[in-house]
């Protein structure tokens, strides 16, 4: 796979394309899994590990850590599995991963927040109105605070006729968000 | 309200150096200005979170489909093997039954060749405008259905060529019953002229096959001995013959 492919798939990745998705999963399940025995991972955890890691790797792809990957994808989901592997069930050869953990020190978002149980009252308050809004609303939203478009960008992709018009509509958006959470907030 | 800009200025990393430092001091010394960008930053994290459930929920399915087609391919593994031997056996079987007792489809298959159309070759742009015509060049475009109503329309529908041709097409769309009727007359035949002269030796041999492929062997074979037993005729003779020597 060459570096202009590995560009490629980041950039499907990033706009969520569930094609690309569904290839990386199904590429690399079968060897991740086989892997995971090697360590004595059953298949029920490696399977969630695995799961995990595809998230992983999505966001990273999304934070634009991985913008300048040099190794292909499945190299990278695989590093992310077994750093997992590593944490999660206290693997003593530490040496097997040691170009495994150098390759996601240097392209890794840590902070990748991955279970909603992790959020404080007031961002589970907002997660449930978040939900609940338009489609239209979210869209907008979700292109520019989770997958970094600019308004620019975004005026494009949703088909706005100008910016302006775009940039009131999220602050609409935005504004019956926070009327929401505001009024729900004491009864939570 | 102004500032608040900076604060998605930030979220898409377009900040000047100049803009930056505003930002800090904002955030230090302006609650307000602070307590809007706490709550943007809680709004991308909780996006994160919302599209990593709906990830979630697309992994399980792409899970399923796998744990699916697993569970067919395993749970009846002992049922499999026996059924690959009972196909690998009556395959077996039906082989060597066809080797060497081959059933009269597959006769029929082997000898049966479509009849050309020696009536009226079909030339582009030189034929006459006939329901005749029309007949043949459906007969030829392999559209039989087609054929055998434009058959029927002819001038002279009951001519021996006319009959042949449509037998021949009621072979084709596997009606041997309806081929039988009409070729039986013209292999009986013995005073066919113009047109129709030399189709009663064709007429013999596709009737044999039309027998064949109905399963009335005993009529099949006398047909396929009346040709081999003709003197002077050539025609289809070996093939005969061979189909005899099955049958009997």
């Amino acid at each position: 796979m060459s570096n202009l492919d590995t560009k490629n798939i980041i950039e499907l990745l990033k706009q969520g394309d569930e094609k690309t998705l569904e290839k990386i999963y199904l590429e690399n399940r079968e060897g991740f899994i086989n892997f995971s025995k090697k360590y004595n991972v059953e298949e029920y955890d490696a399977v969630d590990i695995y799961q995990d890691s595809i998230l992983v790797l999505r966001e990273n792809a999304i934070n634009g850590k991985i913008d300048t990957l040099q190794s292909n994808i499945s190299t990278y989901l695989f590093a992310i599995g077994k750093y997992k592997i590593f944490h999660n069930f206290r693997v003593q050869s530490k040496l097997d991963f040691e170009s495994d953990f150098n390759l996601v020190a240097e392209n890794m978002d840590f902070d990748v927040n991955l279970y909603s149980s992790n959020l404080t009252k007031e961002q589970t308050l907002l997660k449930k109105y978040y939900d609940e809004l338009g489609d239209r609303c979210k869209s907008v939203l979700n292109l520019f605070y989770y997958q970094g478009y600019n308004l620019d960008e975004i005026r494009i992709i949703l088909n706005y006729s100008n910016k302006k018009v775009l940039k009131s509509q999220k602050s609409r958006c935005i504004k019956q968000l926070r009327n929401l959470v505001n009024k729900h907030y004491e009864e939570f | 309200m102004k500032n608040f800009d900076l604060i998605d200025r930030y979220f898409d990393n377009s900040l000047s150096p100049k803009e930056q430092l505003l930002f800090n001091d904002l955030l230090q010394n302006d609650p307000d200005f602070k307590n809007e960008f706490v709550f943007r930053k809680d709004l991308k994290k909780v996006i994160a979170a919302s599209q990593q459930e709906d990830l979630k929920s697309t992994l399980g399915q792409f899970e399923n489909k796998i744990q699916r087609s697993s569970r067919l391919m395993f749970l009846p593994k002992k049922w499999l093997v026996a059924a690959s031997i009972m196909i690998l056996a009556s395959v077996g079987i039906y082989s060597v039954k066809s080797t060497y007792y081959p059933s009269n489809n597959a006769i029929y298959e082997m000898y049966f060749q479509s009849c050309r159309n020696t009536i009226q070759p079909v030339v582009r742009g030189e034929n006459p405008n006939t329901i005749e015509n029309s007949a043949f060049v459906a007969y030829e475009a392999h559209d039989y259905h087609k054929a055998i109503n434009l058959f029927n329309s002819v001038a002279d529908p009951d001519a021996a060529y006319i009959n042949f041709y449509k037998a021949l097409s009621y072979l084709e769309i596997d009606r041997s019953s309806k081929a039988i009727e009409l070729l039986l007359p013209i292999s009986k035949a013995t005073n066919l002229q113009g047109k129709s002269a030399d189709f009663s030796e064709k007429a013999n041999w596709y009737l044999a096959l039309a027998y064949v492929k109905n399963q009335e062997n005993l009529k099949a074979i006398k047909e396929l001995s009346f040709i081999v037993d003709q003197p002077s005729g050539t025609f289809k003779k070996e093939e005969a013959t061979e189909i005899l020597s099955y049958l009997k």
